[in-house]
């Protein structure tokens, strides 16, 4: 602090501090508290509430039809304390039931149907499985474009890879949809050579396979793997790879010994950006299911918000996500022994 | 590629396996770039009805597109506004500040990077609940600018650390104020790096939209709208706006590649 | 342009742990050109930039004028720093570079920039206020730096190293350009280098540094002929350095054995018979025949041809000897074995302490 002043004076780094500070609370810290504490507590709202004022009320009225037919002054007074007695009980009920009191607890997260943790685990394994499918396909391409050498061909490379990254990540899912529609290319290939008949619905239904949203989900996030790895691949000394050769080094050898331990941040980060990207993904799952489906745990989550209106058990769906993810991220971090800074390059 | 590393076979392998990788990445867009010219009024290749320009002509009718259009870029102009300068003051901080503290601060500043952004849509739009403000574009300039500043400040911190500090020590040296030191010698020198960022951050704001949906309620922007239409069907008016998209970017691209292929000074 | 005198006193300056500079006190006289010599990392940077004011000390004042500087920024003290990287403003032409510190002050733009164009001038540069620091050559960078720096009118002018970048001949040019340039402006100049050529061709005084501490301070010639510990005498020129013990001390003669006999020289410093001592010999001071009081024989192992001198090597009881001789006549034919001799006022006689370059 005291560096930043002697930097930029006193009132200048006042003001950064203080737009740090904002930044870290306003945007960062406190919504993240205010969704963690959110996903603590709930209404308790009994479900015999609603039925004991139910009751209450049927109560009244046969104590009603009592009354209007009773004629004893004494007996009318009765009845009407008993009326008065049960109307102020349903009014304190009917309030408890309006504004049911907050209780604090884990309930969110254990009160998780069974149909849910399936898809909650469901999307992780998924993930995971994006995740290594993209690990495998871009590290030739990571290679092979990190250590081209004519520049011209780096050049398009770059954009090759650039302008489809560059490109929206809906668009690029919408891509798929035509693909894999009942009317998609696909189908309209097939049509061609008559082997689904489009005229009387006889198409095959890619898009009700959960795999469509898979090969949709590697398409858009399969880039986040290969720019960590080109970036850190760039960095290699390529005579290594050369005196590696000179000393009889098999190219699988080269790979496992030289190659792949030097590209090892690069790969730490292309995994954890796409498990990321693909966990908490809402735009591939959406789209593909035309928001139809509920097959990855994101959806569950936007529902809870926009349709249930349960934001207590949607934050705990999104604290749950979180978790996972951040635990991801500290394996990746611990397996491939690479700090916070080598990640956020 | 790199033929002095690799066999010739194997480097005939691997340009084919790239090459082939590229097509993939590809050909989905050419195919709804095309689709966007047939007259059939169902986005295909396949079946094609002729050429056509009338899914321009609908796009420039579509109102709500449209104002989801003016949305997005009045969203993105407000994360320029929201995280350029947050991005700026975390950076700055972050090159002064000592190795143990530095990393902490470093830690929770980058953090949004690496969470879902449903995550960040989600405790946004809880928080500016709080204050009564519902969701909506507000929230959305929000949500966004708490991760789009993390990368503002990489960029920043990129540049700082090839700052030489000398060159603020002189003009302090030569009588300047702190402000004017900042205005004349450290603004300067960060101007190229903020103009990356801005455009960094009006591209990543443009096409968000895990994000965005948790965070815009009912208002809607360019990217929300589109799959929100999705659900009712497919439209070639839809990839009128992927072409515009993917015509936008390879302008961009090119136009990068040819200034920045001049040969420098 | 009036220069001011700057006092050191007891300035200690710590980092942390480490001390980067023991208490020191120093008092350098108005409009002298000063230069503080040492090698890397002995606090002479250190000292230059608690004087310009980025560092405070740990310790004691530094008055300039005879204000004391305490609490003030590199801003409101009457110095002016160049730099060893120089440090011109690379997106500002050259003239605005110069005219910084005006522009600083406040001064219309009309006027400082023809102030600039004066003082580029003055350095030998008019007509390129228009370029870009990066489009001039390194000794015209140099003179633009002077030019910045003089034109906030300071009344100390602290360098740091500034010819460091340049190649040999450019070096020693800017050395007579330096010179003049405090001569003409009258300010005091604090220069602070690692290479005695430098040091010694151009200040009034020298005061060379080791390890947070100044070993010395003289006029330049002192600091050569008179060296007042090893470490001077060592890191400013050569010495045949020989090791004994001290026999006998009559005044400020001293009596040594050494491995190569009984020699006499000047006392330096408090000594006592018996104390392990260092002789130190100047290698021109060194001649190839016995007529001097204190001799010894050697055997030529080779010799150097330098241009205008020759420095001979030769080696004795197993240790080296350095002779510098002008080139000539005499410096050819040597025979393989010499009878080498220097005077009694030629050897310097110091108790044990460290040397340059260990």
């Amino acid at each position: 602090m005291g560096s930043l002043a002697r930097a930029y004076g006193r009132p200048l780094a006042a003001l950064i501090a203080a737009i740090t500070v904002v930044w870290v609370l306003v945007l960062v810290l406190v919504p993240l508290g205010a969704m963690i504490e959110q996903s603590l507590w709930w209404r308790e709202s009994k479900g015999d509430t609603s039925l004991a004022i139910d009751r209450l009320y049927n109560d009244m009225s046969t104590l009603q039809l009592d009354r209007s037919s009773a004629t004893d002054p004494a007996r009318q007074a009765a009845l009407d304390a008993q009326i008065a007695e049960k109307q102020a009980q349903a009014t304190a009920l009917e309030a408890q039931e309006k504004n049911p009191p907050k209780v604090y607890g884990f309930d969110n997260f254990t009160r998780i149907s069974e149909l849910h943790l399936y898809i909650f685990a469901r999307t992780i394994l998924y993930a995971l499985m994006v995740t290594l499918l993209a690990l495998v396909v871009c590290y030739p391409v990571a290679y092979s474009v990190a250590l081209a050498s004519g520049p011209r061909k780096a050049v398009i490379l770059t954009v090759a890879l650039i302008v489809p990254y560059a490109i929206n990540e809906l668009l690029r899912v919408y891509a798929w949809l035509m693909i894999l529609d009942y009317r998609g290319v696909i189908n309209g290939v097939l049509g061609w050579f008559g082997l689904v008949d489009l005229d009387n619905r006889g198409w095959i239904p890619f898009l009700e396979n959960p795999s469509a949203v898979f090969v949709a989900m590697i398409y858009t996030y399969v880039l986040f793997m290969v720019f960590p790895m080109v970036n850190t691949l760039e960095t290699l000394d390529r005579n290594q790879i050369e005196a590696a050769r000179d000393l009889g080094a098999s190219s699988f050898r080269i790979h496992r010994r030289v190659i792949i331990p030097h590209a090892k941040p690069g790969i730490a980060v292309g995994c954890i950006m796409t498990f990321m990207l693909s966990a908490g993904s809402y735009s591939v799952p959406q789209i593909m299911t035309r928001g139809q489906g509920g097959d990855w745990f994101s959806q569950l989550v936007y529902r809870q918000f926009y349709e249930s209106n349960n934001w207590n058990m949607g934050s705990a769906y999104a604290v749950s996500l979180l978790v996972v993810c951040t635990a991801f991220i500290l394996i990746m971090m611990r397996l491939f022994g690479v700090g916070l800074r080598d990640i956020a390059k | 590629m790199s033929a002095s590393t690799e066999s010739r076979g194997a480097q005939l392998v691997l340009n084919i396996y790239v090459g082939l990788f590229c097509l993939y990445l590809f050909l989905p867009l050419a195919v709804m770039s095309a689709a966007a010219f047939n007259a059939f009024d169902y986005p295909s290749v396949t079946q094609w009805h002729g050429f056509t320009l009338k899914w321009f002509v609908a796009l420039a009718h579509d109102q709500r597109l449209l104002q989801g259009l003016y949305n997005s870029v009045m969203v993105a102009l407000g994360v320029i506004a929201v995280s350029i300068p947050t991005g700026l003051a975390g950076a700055l901080i972050l090159t002064r500040l000592g190795e143990r503290s530095g990393t902490l601060l470093y830690s929770v500043l980058v953090s949004p990077v690496l969470t879902p952004g449903i995550i960040l849509g989600i405790s946004s739009l809880i928080f500016w609940r709080e204050f009564g403000v519902p969701g909506g574009l507000f929230v959305a300039v929000m949500a966004q600018s708490s991760f789009i500043a993390s990368y503002a400040m990489l960029l920043f911190l990129a540049r700082l650390q090839r700052q030489d500090r000398t060159l603020e020590e002189a003009a302090l040296d030569l009588g300047a104020g702190h402000f004017l030191v900042f205005r004349r010698i450290t603004l300067p020198f960060l101007a190229p790096t903020a103009f990356t960022a801005a455009v960094v951050a009006f591209l990543q704001s443009f096409e968000n939209y895990n994000t965005t949906v948790f965070a815009v309620g009912g208002d809607w922007t360019l990217v929300t709208e589109i799959a929100s239409r999705l659900r009712f069907g497919l439209s070639p008016v839809i990839n009128v706006v992927g072409v515009i998209f993917v015509a936008l970017t390879l302008l961009a691209a090119t136009a990068y590649v040819v200034l920045k292929g001049k040969p420098a000074r | 342009m009036r220069g001011k005198d700057v006092r050191l006193d007891q300035v200690a300056i710590r980092f942390g742990g480490s001390t980067a500079v023991h208490p020191t006190s120093l008092a350098i006289e108005a409009g002298e050109f000063f230069s503080i010599l040492g090698p890397s990392g002995c606090g002479k940077t250190t000292i230059l930039r608690a004087i310009s004011g980025f560092i405070e000390p740990s310790e004691g004042r530094v008055l300039l004028g005879g204000e004391d500087m305490a609490g003030k920024g590199p801003n409101e003290r009457p110095t002016a720093l160049i730099f060893q990287n120089l440090a011109l403003f690379p997106l500002m032409s050259v003239a605005e570079n110069v005219a910084f510190g005006l522009e600083a002050r406040g001064v219309g733009r009309r006027e400082r920039l023809a102030r600039a164009e004066e003082l580029l001038d003055l350095v030998a540069l008019g007509g390129f206020g228009g370029k870009k620091p990066a489009d001039l050559s390194g000794g015209q960078r140099q003179r633009v730096a002077i030019a910045r720096a003089l034109a906030v009118e300071p009344s100390v002018l602290l360098l740091d190293e500034p010819l460091s970048a340049l190649d040999l001949k450019l070096r020693q040019h800017m050395r007579t350009e330096l010179r003049a340039i405090q001569k003409r402006v009258g300010i005091t100049f604090i220069y602070i280098t690692h290479d005695q050529g430098e040091a010694l061709a151009m200040s009034d005084r020298v005061a060379v540094m080791s390890r947070g501490r100044i070993e010395q301070v003289a006029a330049a010639d002192t600091i050569y002929a008179d060296p007042a510990t090893p470490f001077v005498s060592t890191f400013v020129g050569e010495q045949n350095v020989l090791p004994g013990t001290l026999v006998s001390l009559a005044k400020d003669e001293a009596t040594v054995d050494t491995p190569v006999g009984r020699v006499t020289g000047r006392a330096k410093g408090d000594l006592a018979p018996g104390a392990a001592v260092l002789v130190m010999v100047r290698p021109e001071r060194m001649a190839l025949d016995g007529r001097r009081e204190n001799s010894l024989t050697a055997r030529l192992t080779a010799r150097h041809l330098e241009g205008a001198s020759v420095n001979l090597d030769f080696e004795a009881k197993g240790r080296r000897f350095l002779v510098v001789m002008p080139n000539g006549p005499a410096a050819r034919d040597i025979p393989d074995e010499v009878t080498l001799s220097f005077g009694r006022t030629d050897a310097l006689v110091y108790a044990e302490g460290p040397l340059a370059n260990g």
